[in-house]
C-alpha cells in the first residue's frame, strides 16, 4: 500500500497534516511536563501573581532527607510500590481468568462481560460512594455480614492497613473490566485452527493454554501489564474519595495532590506548595519511567523471543 | 490541483479548530469599577457547604436580586475541604467576585522558622484579594474582629461573619434524665455518665468521622482544659518548653484514648460530617462533641428535640471546664481583579446591614461579630454563660515546622479503633519525636 501526496513540495503534506497533532501534544502533554520539572526547582505556590523564587534542589532535599517528613514520604513511596505490585498481579491474573471464562461460546457470556466491565464506566466518585455505603460501619451490608460472625470493623475509617487493603480491592474491582476486555480482544485474534491442530496432537486444556493461548496473547499481556503498572503507580483519586488524607494510607500520587493544593493538615488554611509537589511529581515520574521502561524492555524481549 | 486545494483547506480548518479549542470561551468582562448601576452584572459568589448557611444565602440572594434587579447572583457551593483549592484556582482564573474565606486567623509568628504562610496570607501577598480598608460597612463590625480576623499588614481584606466554638459537647436532655445522669461538669462525671449510658445500651458519643477532622475536633476541648492558653501552647511547642510527651500532655493523651476508645460510638468513622447532627438528633446517641455550627442542623433534623451544649468537661476541676475554644469562622473577601467590583461591594454592604446580619447569625448560629447583633438562637443561649471565656483555639495558631512527621498533632484519632495506637505513652513519645524532627530540621 502506498500513499501519493505528489512530488516536490507536496511530499511535505503528510508532515503538515501531522503538525496539528504534534503541536497539541507539545502544548497539552510535553509542555506541562517540562514546566513541572522547572517548577520543582522553585517555591511556586500555583497562586497567580505570587512571587516565585528559585530554590535549586531544596524541594528534593526536603522530600527525601528532611526530618521525619522524609521518612513518611519514603513510606508513601513504599506504599505506592506495594499498591502497584498487588494491584497489577491480582488485576492481571483475575482479568485473564475472567476473559478466558467469558470468551467461551456459551449462552449469557455477553451479559457477564457487561457485568464485569460495568465498574469501568462509573466515575471514581460513584465508585467511592457505592463502596462507602457498602462499607458503612453502622449497619451497612458489609457490617451486617461481619456481625453474623460476631465481628465488626470500622472498614475505611479504621486501621490504616485495613483501609489501604480496601482501596486495593476497590481499585482492582474498578479496573479489572479493562484488563478483561483487552484480553478478550487478544483471545479473539487467535485463529481457532491453532486450537484444532493442538487438540489433534492430543493437547489437554492446560497444554492448550500453556502452548497456544499464552504465547499468542503476548501483545495483550504486554499492554495489560504496562497499563496496570503505570495506572496503579499513578493512582490517587480512590484514596481521596474513600479515605481522605489519613496517616498510614497515603500513596505518592495522593501526597502530590494534597501538598500541592493545601490538603495535608486537615485544616482549611494549609498552604499551597506546588513547587514541592512538583518535585514529588518528578520523583513519581522517575519511578514510573524506571519501572515502565524496565518492564517494557523485558516484555519486548519476550515478545521477540515468542513471536519472532 | 483539487487535491492540493483540499489539503490546504483541511490544514486551515484543523488549525482553526485547534486554535479555537485553545482559546478561552469566556468573554472579557467590563473594566473594573466602570459599571453603571443599571448595567447587567452576574456576580459570582463562592461559599462552602454548611446547609443552614447555604439555605440562608439562597434566601438572601433572592432578596438582594429583587433589590438590585441588574445584578444576578451566581452562587457556587463547595465542600469545606475543597474551599481553599477552588478559591485559589478560581481567583487565579479571574472566575470569582466574592468568596467565602476561612482560617483568616493568626499568620506565621516570629518564632516560627521556615514555615509556609497560610493560604489566606499567600492569596493577599499575591495581590488576589481586594483591599477593603475604608469601606463604610466595616464600621458595623467590632474592631477586634476586623483586627484579628480581617487585617493583614495594616489593611483590611475580609469581613468576618462570626465566631464559632468547637470545644463543646451537645447532650440529649431526655436521655440524661431518663438514666438519672447529671449534666457532667468534670471528667470523672463524664466518664461515669458514658459508662452508665453504655451499660444501658446507649452509645455515649458520635461524630462525623468519615470527614476525618470531626473525630478529633471534640477533643480540642480536652486539649483546652489541659492548656487553656493555646497561643502560649503553640509558642511553647515551637520553643521546646512544652512537649507532647511531658507529664501534662500525657494526661491529655490518656484522656484522649478514653475519648476515642470508650466514649465514641463504634462505627463513627463511617458517618459523614453533615450526617452526624441528624444521628444525634435521632436520639441514637446521648452526646455529640462538635462545633456550635451544628446547632441549626440538629434543630432542622428534629425541631422538638431537647438538647443542651456544654464545654467539654475534660478537667476534674469544674472551673477549668468553663472555657470555650473556637475560631473566627467564615468571612467574605472580594477578588482584587473582579470586573464587578461595585456590585461585589454592594453585596457585602447589603449583607453587613444589621438586619440582614442578624438574620444570618440567627440562621447559622454564629457568635456575632457585629456589636449590635443579638444571640437570639438556642445555641446562643447555651453559649452565653461562658462567652466571656472565649479563646481562639490551637489549630488556628499552629503551623507545623517543615520536616515534622505526620503524627505531630494532638489528635485523638490516632487511637484505636480509628488509628493504630493503644498506649498513650508510646503515642506521646511518637508525636513528640515527629514534632522534634521538624524543629531540629529548621534550626
Amino acid at each position: 500500500m502506498s500513499y501519493h501526496f505528489g512530488r516536490k513540495k507536496s511530499k511535505w503534506t503528510p508532515y503538515l497534516l501531522l503538525l496539528p497533532g504534534l503541536l497539541f501534544y507539545f502544548i497539552i502533554a510535553l509542555g506541562p511536563s517540562m514546566a513541572t520539572a522547572v517548577y520543582s526547582l522553585t517555591n511556586a505556590t500555583g497562586i497567580k501573581g505570587a512571587t516565585v523564587n528559585w530554590v535549586g534542589l531544596d524541594n528534593y532535599r526536603e522530600f527525601l532527607f528532611m526530618g521525619r517528613a522524609s521518612v513518611d514520604n519514603l513510606a508513601a513511596l513504599q506504599r505506592t510500590l506495594i499498591f502497584s505490585i498487588t494491584v497489577t498481579l491480582v488485576q492481571f491474573t483475575l482479568g485473564l481468568f475472567v476473559a478466558l471464562l467469558v470468551n467461551q461460546k456459551l449462552k449469557g457470556t455477553n451479559l457477564f462481560r457487561t457485568i464485569y466491565f460495568m465498574p469501568v464506566i462509573l466515575g471514581v466518585v460513584i465508585q467511592g460512594l457505592m463502596w462507602s455505603l457498602f462499607l458503612y460501619p453502622l449497619g451497612g451490608p458489609a457490617a451486617k455480614i461481619l456481625s453474623v460472625f460476631g465481628l465488626r470493623s470500622e472498614f475505611l475509617g479504621g486501621q490504616p492497613t485495613e483501609a489501604f487493603a480496601w482501596v486495593i480491592f476497590i481499585q482492582i474491582w474498578a479496573n479489572m473490566g479493562t484488563t478483561m476486555m483487552i484480553f478478550i480482544a487478544g483471545l479473539q485474534t487467535i485463529p481457532s485452527d491453532m486450537y484444532e491442530a493442538a487438540r489433534i496432537d492430543g493437547a489437554n486444556t492446560w497444554q492448550l493454554f500453556r502452548n497456544v493461548t499464552w504465547p499468542l496473547l503476548t501483545p495483550s499481556v504486554n499492554t495489560n501489564l504496562l497499563l496496570n503498572i503505570i495506572g496503579s503507580l499513578q493512582a490517587w483519586q480512590l484514596f481521596l474519595v474513600l479515605v481522605g488524607y489519613r496517616n498510614g494510607t497515603q500513596v505518592l500520587g495522593y501526597l502530590i495532590y494534597a501538598t500541592g493544593f493545601g490538603q495535608t493538615s486537615g485544616s482549611t488554611s494549609s498552604s499551597f506548595r506546588q513547587g514541592y509537589a512538583a518535585a514529588a511529581s518528578i520523583i513519581l515520574f522517575l519511578l514510573v519511567l524506571v519501572i515502565g521502561m524496565s518492564v517494557q524492555y523485558i516484555l519486548q524481549r519476550r515478545e521477540r523471543r515468542i513471536l519472532g | 490541483m483539487s487535491k492540493r486545494i483540499f489539503t490546504i483547506i483541511s490544514l486551515f480548518l484543523t488549525f482553526a479548530i485547534l486554535l479555537g479549542a485553545c482559546g478561552s470561551s469566556a468573554e472579557p468582562a467590563a473594566p473594573t469599577g466602570g459599571e453603571k448601576p443599571a448595567e447587567k452584572v452576574t456576580l459570582r459568589v463562592l461559599v462552602h457547604q454548611n446547609p443552614p448557611m447555604v439555605a440562608f444565602m439562597e434566601s438572601f440572594n433572592k432578596t438582594f436580586q429583587e433589590k438590585y434587579p441588574n445584578i444576578t447572583v451566581d452562587m457556587s457551593v463547595v465542600n469545606a475541604n475543597d474551599l481553599s483549592t477552588v478559591s485559589q484556582t478560581r481567583l487565579s482564573a479571574n472566575d470569582i467576585d466574592v468568596l467565602d474565606i476561612f482560617g483568616f486567623a493568626n499568620g506565621a509568628q516570629p518564632y516560627m522558622k521556615m514555615v509556609e504562610p497560610p493560604n489566606w496570607q499567600q492569596l493577599i501577598d499575591a495581590g488576589l484579594l481586594l483591599d477593603l480598608t475604608g469601606q463604610d460597612f466595616l464600621k458595623n463590625y467590632d474592631d477586634n474582629t476586623i483586627n484579628d480576623a480581617g487585617s493583614y499588614n495594616g489593611k483590611v481584606y475580609s469581613i468576618n461573619l462570626g465566631r464559632v466554638i468547637y470545644s463543646g459537647v451537645y447532650y440529649n436532655k431526655q436521655l440524661l434524665e431518663q438514666y438519672k445522669i447529671v449534666v457532667p461538669t468534670t471528667w470523672t462525671e463524664l466518664v461515669a455518665a458514658c459508662e452508665t449510658l453504655k451499660t444501658n445500651g446507649i452509645p455515649c458519643m458520635t461524630a462525623g468521622g468519615k470527614d476525618g477532622w470531626p473525630i478529633f475536633v471534640g477533643a480540642y476541648g480536652l486539649l483546652g482544659a489541659i492548656y487553656p492558653d493555646q497561643a502560649a501552647l503553640v509558642k511553647g511547642l515551637w520553643e521546646g518548653t512544652i512537649k507532647w510527651n511531658d507529664e501534662k500532655s500525657l494526661e491529655m493523651w490518656t484522656k484522649m484514648q478514653v475519648y476515642a476508645r470508650d466514649m465514641m460510638e463504634e462505627g463513627a468513622s463511617g458517618i459523614a460530617g453533615d450526617a452526624a447532627p441528624g444521628r444525634f438528633a435521632s436520639g441514637a446517641v446521648a452526646m455529640f462533641p462538635g462545633g456550635s455550627w451544628y446547632a441549626p442542623a440538629i434543630e432542622a433534623a428534629q425541631p422538638a428535640f431537647d438538647w443542651g451544649y456544654i464545654p467539654f468537661p475534660a478537667s476534674d476541676k469544674a472551673d477549668d471546664n468553663k472555657y470555650w475554644f473556637g475560631k473566627y469562622d467564615q468571612g467574605w473577601a472580594i477578588a482584587a481583579n473582579t470586573p464587578n467590583k461595585d456590585a461585589a461591594l454592594v453585596y457585602l454592604k447589603e449583607f453587613s446591614d444589621p438586619a440582614n446580619y442578624q438574620a444570618f447569625v440567627d440562621a447559622v448560629g454564629f457568635i456575632p461579630t457585629q456589636p449590635s447583633a443579638k444571640l437570639n438562637t438556642k445555641i446562643g443561649g447555651e453559649i452565653a454563660p461562658f462567652l466571656a471565656n472565649f479563646r481562639v483555639g490551637y489549630e488556628q495558631y499552629w503551623i507545623a515546622p517543615k520536616g515534622a512527621g505526620q503524627f505531630a498533632n494532638p489528635w485523638a484519632s490516632y487511637f484505636k479503633p480509628f488509628g493504630t495506637d493503644d498506649d498513650p505513652k508510646v503515642l506521646a513519645d511518637k508525636v513528640q519525636a515527629d514534632l522534634q524532627a521538624g524543629l531540629d530540621a529548621v534550626k
